[in-house]
């Protein structure tokens, strides 16, 4: 079976279907979605504020690690699991949307970044687990990560705006008069915005 | 609250944001969303420390002088990119039940954060001592983290306003 051919069973089955005619589940999805990436990102650039050195540099890193990266693990799942739901309500457009792909090959980065990480700084934690800051290797990976992620940020939302009906409705001339699009004047009010 | 909200979509500020939508509101949503990461992610430390469930090699005051300003500093970016929002887009923001329910409870999320960093000063030791293992305090911890969620929720859904029926303005037949 080709890509295609796989992304449209995704889009028919019935979990999919279930979600598209909901009017309440792909909203609390996306809204599921910026609460696991928000304890994501909050949680990882504690870590690496203080393999920066930059902040908590008096703390064990180890200590740190144990006990915030699980949590960051949990958020991540739960990101996870709600992205997957989204995708599938219309794979075929997320799968041809530019920033979708450059999102996904930034996630794969920063899975590299980490793995980066346990071949370098990783392997001499235990000489460095109290010092304030991580060997250069270390930073450097914490850096690229808050970068990374700022950035699987922004391209999660420039998918919002290219994926859904108002993402190129043209800018009102400055003119425009907003009763005309509330409901109860002559004009019929516009489809409601998905972004 | 219509007519400030077409008037303001008149104004100089939100015709520049109107007239560069393709990237200002995207740009300015995702700073909006960082910050967001930043005040729950620090929030979350706080009351993790609270529950006793991370960071207990630290003091609650320890744990609260590291990330409160975190959350102080973020929560100013999320006024002022939310400000330029509702500045690019009155209408969309302002003629919604969401945007209102989310400023009240913006607004009591904020008076429990500064209330809980006035009493941790002036009661310290009660704190450390006793607040931390009552049931109430934790639960309080819980709740806060819930009225964090719930912000989050209701900005996602500033965009999805009709879900909410008879009870959104924009809707209002």
């Amino acid at each position: 079976m080709d890509i295609i051919a796989f992304l449209k069973s995704l889009e028919t089955s019935g979990l999919a279907t279930r979600i598209r005619e909901s009017l309440y589940l792909f909203p609390l999805l996306e809204a599921t979605h910026v609460i696991g990436l928000a304890l994501v990102f909050g949680t990882i650039a504690v870590i690496d504020l203080r393999l920066m050195g930059l902040a908590s540099s008096q703390r064990s890193f180890q200590r740190m690690a144990s006990d915030i990266l699980k949590w960051t693990w949990a958020a991540f799942a739960l990101t996870g699991i709600t992205g997957a739901l989204m995708f599938i309500t219309n794979a075929r457009v997320y799968y041809h949307n530019t920033y979708f792909l450059v999102k996904m090959g930034l996630l794969v980065l920063a899975g590299i970044n980490m793995g980066v990480f346990e071949l370098t700084a990783g392997r001499t934690v235990h000489r460095w687990d109290k010092e304030p800051f991580a060997p250069s290797p270390g930073k450097a990976v914490a850096a690229m990560s808050i970068v990374l992620w700022i950035a699987i940020i922004f391209m999660g939302r420039l998918i919002g705006f290219t994926t859904s009906r108002a993402a190129v409705a043209a800018p009102p001339p400055s003119t425009v008069n907003f009763d005309d699009f509330l409901p109860g004047s002559a004009a019929p009010a516009p489809p409601p915005a998905k972004k | 609250m219509n007519s400030f909200a077409e008037w303001l979509s008149t104004t100089a500020p939100s015709v520049f944001i109107q007239n560069h939508n393709g990237w200002v509101i995207p740009l300015i949503q995702s700073i909006h969303i960082v910050g967001i990461g930043v005040v729950l992610g620090s929030a979350f430390m706080i009351i993790l420390r609270i529950l006793g469930w991370a960071g207990t090699d630290q003091t609650l005051r320890q744990t609260a002088s590291r990330f409160s300003p975190w959350v102080t500093i973020s929560l100013w970016v999320l006024l002022v990119t939310g400000i330029l929002m509702v500045i690019g887009e009155p209408v969309r923001e302002l003629v919604t039940f969401s945007f209102w329910l989310k400023m009240v409870l913006v607004a009591v999320v904020t008076v429990i954060a500064t209330w809980f960093n006035r009493a941790l000063r002036q009661h310290e030791p009660y704190w450390e001592e006793a607040l931390l293992k009552r049931r109430s305090v934790q639960g309080l911890a819980i709740l806060t983290f819930l009225l964090w969620a719930g912000i989050i929720v209701l900005g996602r859904l500033i965009a999805y306003d009709h879900i909410w029926g008879s009870w959104s303005p924009s809707t209002k037949a």
